[in-house]
């Protein structure tokens, strides 16, 4: 009886060894490379909507301010959807035939909501906090993206645990003066557009964004600091809003010895000291974000 | 008089011989010799006991005799079967479906998440700001009293129920009942449609069918109301509207639990315990729950009086028929069979000196004449300084006795309190309205029988053949939460409106009137018995709302509308309180005839509302069913409760069935043992045993309204004759025993459990003195032969220095701990604990956070219990951390110890490890995912946890967290007192106390410093960050030698 395996098997059960090998490996890497893939984390994705709601024209076209339809997001977990009566505030005027419209308008005459597919979708296990990171200097295009350049939403970043730790470990990286917040074209100082700041003697009981003031105009010239970035918004009724510190710094300033800020690290560090963010150790641990 | 409280202070023998004493008996009962005895054997019981003076504890009675089968236990980790698939997935099945997960295991974690829909608002509402709760006031109408409480609300939906903070009467603290009632209103079986024979209708044909039937009769004869005891003075202002339209038309009110006492016919006397040295609860169960008027004042100004036993303290008596938390917490008790009070409280009244009683001749035993004698003494030397209190459930000659020796020692004007008003508007003779009711059905008087929020096809008196007097009417309509007994019997049934669903008032027990005001829309569409007295009405459309504004015109003052908006919000009307009449009333009341006991050899069978699910309307409410009861840790039944001595009577073991006979009734129950209860009595709780209460509650224990009558409401003779077969009772106290007496330092002999062994020994669970020993050296808690905590600081681990601005923990102050389980049942709301089920709890596998954990203390028949609740410690050096092989257990640099639920793989290495058997973990799928309306009711700031996952108490973290980032936000610390966990919120009692201990001068910190606190089996070097307050107690000298054995009463 002739021989099953010849000599030739050796080599080919040696290779086949190795491949295993290859293969678990390669099956590993794809895995990893899959949980971190848009199609796990919906990076960039655009699902359909029931209307193709355009950021870019209603943001960068109209100039709304993000609070007007995400109305809670300095005093709450979530930044807020809008009601259908936002919409109608002004679309009971303008477009009223437009065929895109037909979902808002029916959603008001019958009472059903508009469904919305949620864009940003965090695991149901975590607890996100919109009013904490608006209150302490992390502006919304930090996660969300340049969300006015966005005709239709989508997801600028993975939001999975690694980019959530990669801030809190080093939160000085992204904070941002937070008059600034809502400011889509911010950017990190640099030594052409340098950034002041003043901080006045802490007081206890004040939101700590009321203790800085920043101003993107050199304040040695006369001129009103703040001025500029008021120009965005409307004002925002309350002393509570964020927007007060530029109220605040409006106010002849108090012995203001302005710091001028012309990198990200050394504005980054003030702020933290400022708004007294807390340490990496809090911030990353489990209980943070994990109830 | 004025004796001086000093003097009225027992003088403590000397100091240490009881310690040393303890220790001599401690190394005697370890040695006793019993390991051969038979299951549950009663005389190994008493041998282990006997001459055991000291301070023995122990938790149950299998744990007492110390069978092979318990050291078998407590040697398993979980308790027997726990291991097992015993729910409908066999293990092959789940061998098959393991190895379909296994397939897609590899994938698993790259699945998507679905797509998840924002439904956003069409119109805003005001003042909402989504994430946020909001809280509003109102009030949970009880029939003792209306329980005023705070509710969060979530996007409008009630998600928590607590008491009402700024209110005089609770000052914040709740019950179970009104805890519990949150779930009852998200109850997925309440009644949804309106039906007439089975077949849907609308509540207009209702109204109009009924509105013209009471027209046609003119003057509404013919035309009978049976409801639940009204305590809303707006459907009481209503039915008298109906009343002088249509005066033949009849109300019969009818509340099982209250139907009899003198509760129900209008009595109303108040206590106010802050000024009272010495209490003397004759089965008066005020520590226990709301099932006794002013639950939560009594129990608070009782624990005000304990909280720093060096400013003095008050000294409770408890004479009682079946063992409850308040005889438990007294200083003396004497188990007195039911029928034996009111002759006891006589001859009390006798001995202190009350005019014109003739107490019932009666062999006293020389241990109840001591009782007697030295109560009556303590009595008179606190004359105006002390209060008694009378039980619900007996004759209304103990009220008018109480009430008596109270106006002789003139306590009323400063104790107590006498008004003729009631916050039962209409107090009637509900047992003798009762009877008419059917006597008239009987005879065919009743055209329509209208019965609003009451179940009488369930809980009539057995001897009245209600459930045959009902076919007798023509027409019944039934308003109802649930399509319950009656309602199937009804041609009409109605769902009826939550009292979170709807508007009403009521009074509380210091007589404050609240506006009951609604949370949400009617789930289901509910109507309220205002709607169906106002049907009658001129205005039959008339709105419960309108209704209760035009009651309230004459109790607001001022401005109406401000004032009505101020209720709203403040949650109660000003000045409605009673008036506090001032003087005692010379004479006093006259006393009844006092009923004479029944011969000592006769059977006695109390009937009591239960402790969970009172008179079974919250039978169907889960968190209440699996709730352990206090004292006897049984959940999901009832039982017939009894002594031990009891059992070997009648030849008994535990969880035997006997059959239990009063009259013509019988019913089936299974028989359990409680430490202390009177011999030759058998305690049942009423509420169990319905057929139609729902998924949860039907079929559960047996229905003690069977042998109830309304010739004996509270007790009576009956008999018992034991069947086959076991029942099957679920017992929660067996499950934390654990098996470490052997490695303790080579100290423990092996044999006994964690409790037993230790309570005593080197670890000290439990640490208490009586008021002279910690005057005498008020370092007691921390010396002694086995008191000391040492203070290791050696470990493995590096030492984390846990100097950040907060470091939380908690203190619990035993001395005021009345065990009413308020803080149980809050765990279970804020934390979305599942309930398991019966089978489950008979498992070990329910899963509680926080339990309360009961030693036993001295005699059989007569022992002291010290309630512990254990919670998590969130031990700085967690031993349950350093096994855990995911780090799904993990600590905060504020001292937390954290679940990571999506880390968690369900080893469960940590529970195994926790010296405190505080881990709970999810065996199988117990959270309900699918049950629509409990989504509703979860908590959105916890996970709610799915199977394979391990859990447990942590702080209320969620808490934590949003007081955290609210202080960050405007730059300063979190405040002291700004995060009150669940469990401290509910507590009436105020005994849990959380707080920062990193800073010097919070609530916790200082009472850390305090002496008496210590920590628990702290000498494992575990840190915990939960402390115990050590108990003092004040006992009177001369009752301090109570014998050791206790006989049975013999005829």
């Amino acid at each position: 009886m002739a021989q099953i395996f010849d000599r030739s098997s050796n080599a080919l059960a040696r290779m086949s060894l190795v491949l295993t090998g290859l293969i678990v490996i390669a099956l590993g890497v794809t895995l990893d490379q899959l949980q971190r893939s848009p199609w796990v984390t919906r990076q960039g994705q655009r699902p359909g909507q029931p209307i193709p709601f355009s950021h870019k024209h209603h943001v960068e076209g109209l100039g709304l301010q993000c609070q007007y339809c995400h109305t809670s997001v300095e005093k709450s977990s979530y930044a807020g959807i809008p009601p259908t009566r936002t919409c109608m505030n002004c679309h009971a005027q303008i477009w009223t035939n437009a065929q895109l419209l037909e979902p808002v308008r029916q959603s008001w005459y019958t009472g059903d909501s508009i469904p919305w597919i949620k864009v940003h979708d965090l695991p149901d296990f975590v607890y996100f906090n919109h009013e904490i990171h608006v209150n302490k200097g992390i502006g919304c295009e930090s996660c969300h993206g340049q969300v006015n350049e966005m005709p239709l939403m989508y997801e600028q970043n993975t939001l999975q645990m690694e980019w959530c730790l990669d801030c809190h470990r080093n939160p000085a990286k992204n904070l941002r003066p937070t008059s600034e917040i809502y400011n889509m074209a911010w950017d990190a100082p640099t030594d052409v557009r340098p950034v002041w700041c003043t901080s006045v003697p802490n007081r206890l009981e004040v939101p700590t964004a009321q203790s800085v003031s920043c101003t993107t105009r050199d304040p040695g010239q006369a001129q009103a600091p703040g001025a500029e970035m008021a120009s965005l918004r409307p004002v925002v009724d309350s002393a509570k809003g964020l927007t007060a510190d530029v109220a605040a710094a409006t106010v002849p300033p108090a012995a203001p010895a302005y710091r001028k800020f012309t990198d990200q690290d050394a504005l980054g560090n003030f702020l933290l000291v400022n708004y007294k963010i807390r340490t990496p150790k809090d911030l990353t641990s489990c209980e943070v974000c994990h109830r | 008089m004025s004796a001086n409280p000093e003097n009225s202070r027992a003088v403590e023998k000397p100091m240490g011989s009881e310690v040393s004493n303890a220790k001599q008996n401690a190394s005697k009962t370890l040695a006793a010799e019993n390991a051969d005895s038979a299951p549950m054997s009663l005389e190994a019981v008493r041998q282990e006991l006997k001459g055991a003076k000291g301070k023995k504890y122990w938790r149950s009675l299998d744990e007492l005799a110390n069978t092979p089968e318990f050291q078998a236990a407590v040697e398993r980790e979980f308790p027997s079967m726990a291991q097992e698939w015993v729910d409908p997935v066999s293990r092959r099945g789940f061998l098959k479906l393991m190895g379909a997960s296994l397939a897609l295991a590899g994938m698993a974690g790259c699945t998507k998440q679905p797509d998840e829909i924002i439904y956003p608002y069409i119109k805003s509402p005001e003042d909402l700001i989504l994430g946020k709760p909001m809280y509003f006031a109102t009030m949970h109408p009880f029939s003792t009293g209306g329980v005023p409480v705070l509710v969060k609300s979530d996007e409008f939906r009630p998600i928590k129920i607590d008491g009402n903070p700024e209110h005089s009467y609770n000052q914040g603290g709740s019950d179970p009942y009104s805890q519990g009632t949150l779930l009852d209103l998200y109850d997925p079986d309440r009644s949804q449609h309106v039906t007439f024979e089975g077949d849907g209708r609308e509540w207009a044909e209702f109204a109009e069918a009924f509105r013209g039937k009471v027209a046609s009769t003119k003057d509404g004869s013919g035309i009978y109301f049976l409801s639940a005891t009204f305590t809303s003075p707006t459907l009481a202002r209503q039915w008298q509207e109906v009343q002088k339209a249509y005066p033949k038309a009849k109300l019969v009110q009818y509340d099982p639990a209250l139907a009899g006492t003198v509760l129900a016919s209008g009595m109303n006397v108040r206590y106010d315990l802050t000024g009272a040295d010495v209490i003397v609860s004759l089965d008066a169960d005020f520590l226990s729950g709301a099932s006794y008027p002013g639950f939560h004042r009594l129990v608070r100004d009782y624990a005000d009086r304990r909280r720093q036993p060096e400013n003095g303290m008050n000294r409770l008596y408890v004479v009682e028929s079946t063992p409850t938390t308040t005889g438990m917490k007294a200083e003396h008790r004497l188990g007195l069979r039911a029928s034996e009070i009111p002759a006891f409280t006589a001859a009390l009244a006798q001995a202190v000196g009350v005019a014109g009683v003739n107490p019932p001749s009666y062999s006293w035993t020389d241990e109840q004449q001591k009782f007697l004698a030295a109560l009556a003494k303590d009595l008179k030397a606190n004359a105006g300084k002390s209060a008694v209190l009378p039980g619900v459930y007996h004759d209304p000659a103990l009220a008018a006795l109480t009430l008596a020796i109270n106006n002789l020692l003139a306590n009323v004007g400063k104790t107590v309190f006498v008004s003729s008003d009631s916050v039962i508007p209409l107090p009637s003779d509900q047992f003798g309205d009762f009877k008419a009711l059917v006597a008239d059905l009987n005879a065919g008087k009743v055209d329509w029988l209208i019965i609003l929020n009451a179940n009488p096809i369930y809980d009539a008196p057995a001897d009245l053949d209600f459930a045959d007097a009902f076919n007798q009417a023509k027409i019944v309509a039934h308003l109802g939460s649930h399509y319950d007994e009656t309602g199937h019997q009804a041609h009409w049934h109605i769902p009826a409106a939550h009292y979170l669903e709807s508007w009403s008032d009521a009074r509380a027990y210091d007589g404050t009137v609240s506006i009951v005001q609604p949370m949400i829309d009617p789930l289901y569409g509910g109507h309220t018995a205002h709607d169906v007295f106002q049907a009658l009405l001129n205005e039959p459309m008339l709105s419960a709302y309108a209704a209760v504004r035009e009651t309230q015109k004459a109790n607001i003052k001022g401005d109406f509308e401000e004032g009505w908006r101020k209720a709203l919000h403040d949650g109660w009307i000003a000045d409605t309180a009673y008036a506090r009449q001032d003087k005692a009333r010379p004479g006093g009341p006259s006393i009844p005839k006092v009923p004479t006991p029944t011969p000592k050899d006769s059977l006695e069978i109390i009937f009591r509302p239960d402790p969970n699910i009172y008179d079974g309307r919250w039978n169907n409410v889960g968190w209440l069913q699996e709730l352990p009861k206090p004292v006897t840790s049984l959940s999901w039944d009832n039982a017939a409760i009894m002594s031990g001595a009891t059992l070997v009577k009648y030849n008994l073991e535990e969880d035997d069935i006997v059959e239990l006979c009063v009259g013509k009734g019988r019913v089936k129950a299974p028989v359990m043992v409680a430490p202390g209860h009177p011999d030759e009595s058998i305690t049942v709780y009423l509420g169990y045993g319905r057929e139609f209460a729902g998924r949860v509650g039907s079929g559960q224990g047996f229905s003690a309204y069977v042998i109830r009558n309304a010739w004996a409401p509270f007790y009576a003779t009956g008999s018992l004759r034991k069947l086959e077969g076991k029942w099957g009772i679920a017992i929660t106290k067996s499950h934390y025993q654990d098996h470490r007496a052997k490695s303790l330092l080579g100290q423990g002999s092996g044999d006994n459990s964690l409790e037993a062994d230790e309570a005593l020994g080197p670890r000290g669970i439990i640490r208490y003195a009586t008021l002279d020993e910690f005057k005498a050296n008020p370092n007691f808690a921390h010396e002694g032969d086995t008191h000391e905590t040492p203070s290791l600081d050696t470990s493995l681990f590096p030492n984390w220095p846990y100097n950040e601005a907060y470091a939380w923990a908690l203190s619990i102050d035993m001395n005021s701990c009345t065990a009413c389980n308020a803080c149980i049942v809050s765990c279970y709301a804020e934390n979305n604990i599942p309930v398991v089920g019966k089978q489950e709890v008979r498992i070990g596998r329910n899963m509680q956070w926080l339990r309360i954990d009961t030693y036993f203390e001295g005699d059989l028949a007569s022992p002291r219990a010290h309630f512990q609740p254990m919670n998590c410690q969130q031990c700085e050096n967690a031993p349950c951390e350093q096994v855990c092989p995911v780090g799904a257990t993990v600590h905060t640099p504020e001292g937390l110890n954290m679940m990571v639920y999506n880390r968690c793989v369900g080893t469960r290495y940590c529970s195994n490890n926790c010296p405190y058997k505080v881990r709970r973990f999810n065996f199988l799928l117990f959270s309900d995912y699918e049950t629509e309306s409990l989504k509703l009711m979860r908590n959105p700031d916890v996970t709610v946890r799915s199977r394979g996952v391990m859990e447990k108490c942590n702080y209320c973290v969620q808490r934590i967290q949003a007081a955290k980032i609210e202080a960050d936000k405007e730059n300063r610390n979190v405040r002291d007192g700004e995060i009150v966990t669940a469990c401290q919120q509910a507590c009436p009692a105020q005994a849990i106390v959380f707080g920062n201990k990193n800073d010097p001068n919070s609530r916790v910190s200082k009472l850390r410093a305090q002496q008496r606190a210590y920590q628990v089996i702290a000498d494992i070097n575990t840190r915990p960050r939960t402390t115990y307050v050590a108990e003092v107690l004040n006992p009177n000298q001369e009752l301090e030698e109570t014998p050791v054995t206790h006989e049975p009463a013999k005829g």
